[in-house]
């Protein structure tokens, strides 16, 4: 450990401008992220939470968890945010067709505009459609045409859903209807076959045609009754608005609002990037070959100390390259071809 | 400043500090080869001779790479070698050089002899004493401790020269180990990029 503490210590400003470039341009980026961020959000009251939405756990089978109203149509949404034809549909009703026509990679746009879009439950009835953009008249663009996309596709359920339902309850109508008829002609006959008076066993036998007959009207008299409840429940539902009701529409922000998540994120980022690359100078600067890097490293050298720093020698500054200079020494210091000690030199 | 002058200020700093802690006989060597012990000996020895006015011996002790022999052209001269060995006398092997006040021993034939410490002793017993200043070039430590050791114990001060960003701290530590000396040897940082230096409080000491 002392290793990388005393790396760190020697590099302490390297390390300290790398962290205020880095921690500066997160900070930078979060604020410009929080400052240009507009969430617009649109509150909707939904109603009929029905028994048969209670479902079971995946972690627990036997407990059972109950669906309220709002975190249905939550998943509902947040189910179909998860489809590209969904998020087209939403983004080809709002100003960014053209930037969608225009996006050389769709799924990258689609993905964007999904993590735009927030969808909260507040309660078992109240839930929250937010959708979060730097351009401010964006967001309730967005918001709307989500809502009115789930709309359709509510609708276009609904009436396929009717129109299944009552095919098969005109099928079963038919059959109802022959039965009925095959009944009634069955006591009809056996009227005919015995005008007078009828034996106990006679009376049991009409008895029993009789009791056929009421049982096949009263199953016409039902399925007429569900045909005619499949044709209007929806639309009875669809008139009220109770379903699905939007409290809250929404509004074009003036200040910033739904940018302080992703700006915190951003933040975080540059802190954990900041922090792993000062850690991985630390970590190459112990591990790589040292070396002294200037006066002040040779404290690393005790207890020898530091007594003279001769200056390199460059051609811009001293005229001499290192080795001109100690061709020069040499030249200066050997001038004469020197004289043997004792003998006078020239 | 005339064109020498230029040159040898280069060494004035560190000729200066010599000649403020009074040190007679100096030792330059290094770690690694490649260091710029020989240059830093001969800019001192050439500086020194300038600010003190007398002369200066310089030894070339680099029994490993006798680059200032080759500089000053002895390769064949007789010098350091067989002066250790007796098979020549001081007055033969020191050259003097009127102009700079510097006066050289070569080499010699360094398969000749080794350097031992009575034979070092002796040699700056009789023959040093003659010069103001004895200046002695030396092999790295790392390459030849068994040539640098003996001649450490004899200077007054052992500098380990170093280039700044270059020397391996690993090696120079391992050089310092190997030195192990009583009074520990001084740093001279070469090729440095700054000038300024902080004055050791010894040197600061002398000059008061």
């Amino acid at each position: 450990m002392r290793p990388y503490l005393t790396t760190a210590h020697r590099y302490r400003w390297l390390l300290g401008a790398v962290l205020a470039i880095i921690w500066g341009a997160g900070i930078v980026a979060a604020y410009t992220e929080y400052a240009t961020t507009f969430e617009s959000e649109a509150t909707i009251w939904v109603l009929r939470a029905s028994p048969e939405l209670a479902t079971t756990s995946p972690d627990d089978p036997n407990a059972t968890v109950i669906q309220t109203a709002a975190s249905q149509q939550a998943d509902l949404l947040n189910q179909l945010l998860q489809t590209k034809e969904f998020l087209r549909d939403v983004v080809r009703q709002t100003s960014l067709r053209a930037a969608l026509a225009a996006a050389p990679d769709e799924t990258k746009f689609l993905a964007g505009v999904q993590k735009s879009f927030r969808v909260q439950t507040h309660g078992n009835n109240l839930l929250t459609v937010s959708f979060a953009a730097h351009d401010p008249p964006l967001g309730p663009e967005m918001v709307n045409a989500i809502l009115a996309v789930r709309a359709d596709r509510v609708a276009q359920a609904s009436t396929t859903f009717t129109t299944i339902t009552n095919t098969l309850y005109q099928k079963q109508l038919q059959v109802a209807q022959a039965q009925a008829l095959d009944a009634q002609r069955a006591l009809d006959e056996f009227d005919a076959s015995h005008p007078g008076a009828l034996s106990d066993i006679e009376q049991h036998l009409k008895d029993q045609l009789r009791l056929t007959l009421d049982y096949a009207q009263i199953r016409l008299g039902d399925l007429r009754g569900r045909i005619n409840q499949a044709a209007l429940a929806p639309a009875i539902l669809s008139v009220s608005g109770m379903e699905f009701q939007v409290v809250d529409q929404p509004q074009v922000e003036t200040s910033p609002r739904g940018g302080t998540r992703s700006a915190a994120m951003i933040g975080a980022v540059a802190i954990a990037a900041g922090c792993a690359l000062a850690a991985l100078l630390v970590v190459i600067g112990t591990l790589l070959p040292a070396h002294v890097s200037g006066p002040a490293d040779v404290s690393r050298l005790a207890p020898a100390r530091l007594f003279a720093a001769v200056p390199r020698v460059t051609r811009a500054g001293g005229g001499a390259s290192p080795g001109d200079l100690r061709t020069s020494l040499a030249a200066i210091a050997f001038a004469d071809g020197g004289a043997r000690n004792g003998e006078v030199s020239g | 400043m005339s064109a020498p002058a230029s040159l040898t200020a280069t060494f004035d700093g560190l000729a200066s500090r010599v000649d403020a802690m009074g040190f007679r006989t100096i030792g330059f060597t290094s770690a690694l080869l490649g260091e710029g012990v020989s240059t830093l000996a001969l800019g001192t020895a050439l500086s020194l001779a300038a600010m003190r006015r007398g002369s200066v011996l310089l030894v070339d002790a680099n029994w490993i790479h006798p680059s200032l022999t080759r500089d000053a052209r002895l390769e064949s001269s007789v010098g350091l070698a067989e002066l250790l060995a007796d098979r020549a006398d001081a007055a033969a092997c020191i050259r003097r050089y009127a102009p700079s006040r510097v006066a050289f021993l070569p080499l010699g034939d360094g398969m000749g002899a080794r350097p031992t410490l009575r034979g070092l002793a002796s040699f700056v017993a009789k023959e040093a004493v003659s010069f103001e200043t004895v200046i002695v070039d030396l092999p790295p430590v790392l390459a030849g401790e068994t040539f640098v050791l003996p001649w450490a114990a004899l200077v007054d001060q052992l500098f380990v020269v170093l280039r700044e960003g270059a020397t391996p701290l690993p090696l120079i530590q391992q050089a310092l180990g190997k030195l192990s000396l009583a009074a520990p040897p001084y740093i001279v940082l070469n090729r440095a990029r700054g000038s300024s230096v902080d004055v050791p409080a010894a040197l600061l000491a002398a000059r008061a």
